[in-house]
Parts: C-alpha cells; structure tokens; sequence
C-alpha cells in the first residue's frame, strides 16, 4: 500500500512534499485560465499576439497579481519537483545541500525577476 | 511490492532502459518525470523570452515573427502535450496522496492518459492545420 500513493521522499519534508500537491493543483487551476485567456483574448487572431494588447490586458489589475501569483506557484512546483528528481539520484549530504542553495536562488531570482518584468509591463500602459 | 525480475540497479544500469515487465506506474512514473524536466525547460525559456516585452513593441514583435515557424509550432505542441499528461496524472496523484480513488487508480490513469491523447490530436489539428 505504501507503495502505491505518493508519499514524502526521504530528505523531503512533508511540508515541501504538500507544498508540491497544492501547488500543483493551483496551477492546474490558473494555467488553464491562462492558456485561454491568452489564446482568445486580443485584437490579433489566436491570442494576445501583439505588444499593445499585452499591455492593455494587464491594466485590469487582477491579472498582474494573477500572473504573479502563478509565476511564485509554478516556480516553486518546478523546483521542489526537480530536487525530488534529485533526491533519486541519491546525493551526498554536501550535493543535496548544493542544491537546496542553487534552487533557492534560482527561484528567488526568477520571482523577483518575473515581479519586475510585470510591473515594467504594467507602467507601459500610463 | 512483490520483487520483479527487471529492478534496475546503478551496477546494472542497462536494465534502465528495458521496457519490458514493468508496471502500469512505472510508466506513470517515467511519463511524469520526463515530462517535468520537459515543462521545465519550457517555463525557464518562456520567463526569459518574454522580457522581449521589456524591449518594446519592435522588440517583442521580432519575437512573435519568430515563432511562427513550424519548428516552434511543433514545440509548442510538445509543450500542450506535456502538460496535459503531467497536469492530468498529477490530478490523480494529487487525489491518491490524500485517499480517494486508490483502489481505481489504475483505470483512472487509462482514462486520463485517454483524455491526453484526445487533447493531443484535437490540439496538432488546430495547431497544424492550415
């Protein structure tokens, strides 16, 4: 039985392993409204497929904290899922401790990027 | 689990790549782990190319020219089939990790992987057809 759901990895806590179904099942949510509303949205056929209609859908507030949001949700799945995929490969202490560093930093660095990159969208529309 | 004859090993690495007598799981597990590092690729591409937008119309424009090309089309379907396999059998194992369905999961795995395939066609004939 213990075999057949998932369970925490060992060297994953419970809390990362958690972490990992609910945001998954968040994302589940937001990228389906994501993937539609980018696709049908716009002036231009097949999505927000030009610079001006991008601008214009993120001066409805909601979506820049929808997008962020999303963006903090999936970085954090995409990265507790790759150190799961490393925790297989049975890593020294020293390797796993490189790693949980490596993907902190990635993952802050991608949110405070993707922030800056909404807010700089955001600003082109006053 | 009961022992099976193909456990892979590390010194017996060439039995990695036999398919042979493995479970329906295992293949839930490869398609979920192959598909995560595919999706993942795809999210830390599409975060750095869009800061296209930072650089202004021209600039993002250039971009949107770009990616029409089949190569990326066909990309992009490999992106929508990924995450349909990956979100739809996280859906299940989302569900087994707190108790409901286990005893069906099996089928539950056929139907969602049937749903992916049908999600995979309908998408390569709106993506591909002219």
């Amino acid at each position: 039985m213990l075999e057949t759901v998932s369970t925490p990895k060992k060297g994953e806590t419970t809390w990362l392993w958690l972490l990992k179904i609910i945001t998954g099942a968040l994302i589940f949510i937001i990228l389906g409204i994501h993937f539609v509303v980018n696709h049908t949205l716009g002036t231009v056929e097949g999505g927000l497929l030009s610079y001006q209609d991008v601008v214009a859908y993120y001066q409805n507030p909601i979506i820049p904290i929808m997008e962020i949001a999303f963006l903090i949700f999936v970085v954090s799945h995409s990265l507790i899922g790759l150190r799961s995929i490393f925790l297989d490969l049975n890593p020294s202490p020293r390797a796993l401790s490189t790693v949980n560093w490596l993907f902190s930093a990635v993952g802050i660095v991608s949110v405070v990027y993707g922030i800056w990159l909404v807010m700089t969208i955001v600003s082109r529309g006053s | 689990m009961s022992t099976t004859p193909n456990r892979p090993s590390p010194s017996n690495w060439l039995k990695w790549f036999d398919p042979r007598q493995r479970e329906i799981g295992t293949w839930a597990f490869i398609l979920n782990r192959i598909t995560a590092l595919g999706l993942t690729l795809y999210l830390f591409l599409h975060l750095i190319i869009l800061s296209q937008l930072a650089g202004g119309e021209e600039a993002y424009q250039g971009f949107l020219d770009l990616i029409r090309n089949p190569i990326f089309v066909f990309g992009e379907w490999l992106v929508i089939i990924a995450g349909l396999i990956h979100g739809l059998n996280g859906l299940r194992i989302g569900l087994t990790s707190f108790g409901i369905a286990i005893p069906y999961q099996k089928q539950f795995f056929y139907i969602l992987m049937a749903i992916a395939v049908a999600g995979g066609l309908y998408f390569a004939v709106r993506m591909f057809a002219v």
